[in-house]
């Protein structure tokens, strides 16, 4: 069976190899010779972006398995299940500042935010945590002000964040177990796990245990790095970023641009705010904020992250309510003109 | 596919990346992806990834296998999974590494406002010989400085690739670099007007050094410094293309 299995995944690969390898052949004879280079050019810009992003990330993923794979052989669940507050506000409120003791990005938070439901924690706590951790954490708070000074744009995004996770939080406090929001297969594929960890050992086999847990979530969460990174530098390698900013005017379209460019550019809450910085001339205050705070709860590797982790109905509203909370924190920036 | 095949091509991709970092690490190669302060993180995924692939390949040589069915449903354990993490090795390998040119400016759109001057920015491109000040000094003197007069007509010595920008005339061209924060997903390009009569032979993307002195001028209604060059000659690429604030 598991031969046959790979047999088939082998001739499968082989199969759409061929074919994009005699579609090559065909482009190659049909097309002039200037689209080549303008092609290969294209290429390598493409290759430039998409490493530049997947090398810069690759060590926070690392970082966010390596805690996950710690959690789940060192944290044991009654410890979690005394320690977290069982009403859903208070449960908000400290799950959202867990990201000052875990310090990582939106790359890192998904894995250790499963790992942390399966150890029990209650679904407000770990969903405000799942949204807020990438902002609330020292390394955020610190190049944020590097970048605009330890001033109301630092004081809003930090404020900002943390209200509109509680509030998704408190959202999600209608359900009771965990269970319900993430896709089963999160679930099941553990239950060996938990008869394995019966046999207590010693430190080096439970380190060793947990280096293979967080290879093995590196595997599963990277894919989507891979893919996220791709996709941003597709966008960014043909899509002009000049002609995405002409039509940022005006207090309504300036926010959902920025927004959009949030989603797309997908780039880690460690850094975003020297980007946000590059658009601050040109962008109204509000849609700055509202990139700053939408950027590290969703963006293209984020959203396929959760796809990986939550039921589709999840990522929906996961999606869906930070944009539309942005959105409102953007536009009552530029009406009110704080 | 059996745990043992999977493990070992885990095994093959963890060492494939660590090696690929590494390589690219001790060439040099990594700063024409990210910003040079990142390094230290690179080195720690570097060492991450080869305790990894050392600790699973010790644990699959064990055999203690009859606990190591975890992670590992038909769902994830696929073989195209798996490969989707080769794909930076593949893309890396066979596409060589080549920095950011004058087509991704002209897809990124020059920044000439380039407020990338933050506040970790010191004043020292203010005091530095008019001559040793890059690309970059000069534009966060023209975005910072209150009173231009003491600038204008130093002489200015840059480097940086040509830009053609479809709004300058045939006798002007951008001497450009690009100005890295993070990684070249945030790449920007800033550059300096340059008047140079042989200009428009002068290929895209070139490496030039310029000569002359400094005026201001506009662009898109936004102040940019100006070099009336005395001398434009090709240069060979420098070590490091990127700029890093």
């Amino acid at each position: 069976m598991d031969v046959a299995l790979s047999r088939r995944g082998l001739s499968r690969w082989l199969v759409s190899a061929i074919l994009l390898g005699l579609v090559l052949v065909i482009l190659y004879t049909s097309l002039p010779v200037s689209s080549w280079t303008w092609l290969w050019g294209r290429l390598s810009t493409f290759a430039t972006i998409f490493l530049g992003i997947f090398i810069e990330a690759v060590p926070f993923l690392l970082m966010g398995t390596l805690l996950s794979g710690l959690v789940d052989v060192f944290v044991s669940e009654d410890w979690l299940a005394r320690l977290s507050p069982r009403r859903a506000l208070p449960a908000a409120l400290v799950g959202a500042s867990l990201g000052l003791i875990f310090p990582i990005c939106e790359c890192g938070t998904v894995p250790l935010t499963r790992r942390l439901f399966r150890k029990g924690l209650p679904l407000p706590a770990g969903i405000a945590f799942l949204l807020a951790a990438p902002v609330l954490n020292p390394i955020v708070i610190f190049s944020t002000a590097a970048a605009f000074g330890w001033g109301r744009m630092l004081l809003w995004r930090l404020g900002l964040s943390l209200i509109i996770a509680v509030t998704v939080g408190l959202v999600f406090s209608v359900e009771k177990e965990p269970i319900n929001i993430l896709r089963s297969s999160a679930f099941e594929v553990e239950l060996p796990m938990l008869e394995a960890r019966q046999a207590e050992k010693s430190i080096p086999e439970k380190l060793r245990r947990a280096l293979v847990i967080s290879t093995d979530e590196f595997f599963e969460m990277g894919r989507y790095l891979v893919l996220g990174a791709s996709l941003a530098g597709l966008l960014q390698t043909f899509v002009s970023q000049t002609s995405l900013l002409a039509i940022g005017n005006g207090p309504l379209l300036s926010v959902i641009v920025m927004l959009a460019l949030a989603v797309l550019l997908s780039i880690c809450s460690t850094v975003d705010a020297f980007i946000a910085l590059s658009f601050a001339g040109t962008f109204s205050f509000g849609s700055v904020l509202s990139f700053l705070v939408f950027g590290p709860m969703v963006d293209i590797k984020s959203i396929l992250m959760f796809m990986q982790v939550f039921r589709r109905r999840t990522v929906f509203y996961l999606v869906l309510l930070p944009f539309l909370l942005s959105l409102l924190a953007g536009l009552a920036f530029n009406y009110l003109s704080i | 596919m059996s745990t043992r095949a999977y493990r070992f091509l885990q095994v093959f991709i963890l060492a494939g990346l660590c090696l690929f970092l590494l390589l690219k690490l001790l060439s040099g190669k990594l700063s024409l992806y990210i910003n040079t302060r990142f390094l230290p993180l690179t080195v720690f995924g570097i060492v991450l990834l080869g305790i990894m692939a050392l600790t699973l390949l010790r644990y699959r040589m064990a055999g203690d296998n009859h606990e190591d069915q975890v992670h590992h449903d038909h769902r994830t354990a696929s073989l195209s999974g798996l490969m989707i993490l080769a794909l930076p090795l593949v893309i890396g390998i066979l596409i060589p590494s080549r920095p950011l040119d004058a087509a991704a400016a002209a897809t990124r759109g020059m920044n000439v406002s380039a407020p990338l001057v933050g506040a970790s920015s010191t004043s020292h491109q203010f005091e530095a010989a008019a001559d040793t000040r890059n690309i970059l000094d000069w534009i966060r003197i023209f975005n910072s400085a209150t009173d231009l007069s003491p600038y204008l007509g130093q002489a200015a010595r840059v480097t940086g690739f040509v830009y053609h920008d479809p709004r300058l005339p045939a006798n002007q061209f951008i001497v450009s670099r690009f100005v890295i924060t993070c990684c070249a997903a945030d790449a920007s390009a800033i550059g300096m007007i340059v008047t140079w009569d042989n200009g428009n032979a002068l290929k895209e993307s070139t490496w030039v050094e310029v000569k002359g002195p400094v005026q201001a001028s506009q662009l898109g209604g936004q102040p940019i410094p100006l070099i009336k060059a005395v001398l434009v000659q090709p240069v060979e690429q420098p070590d490091q293309p990127y700029l890093f604030p």
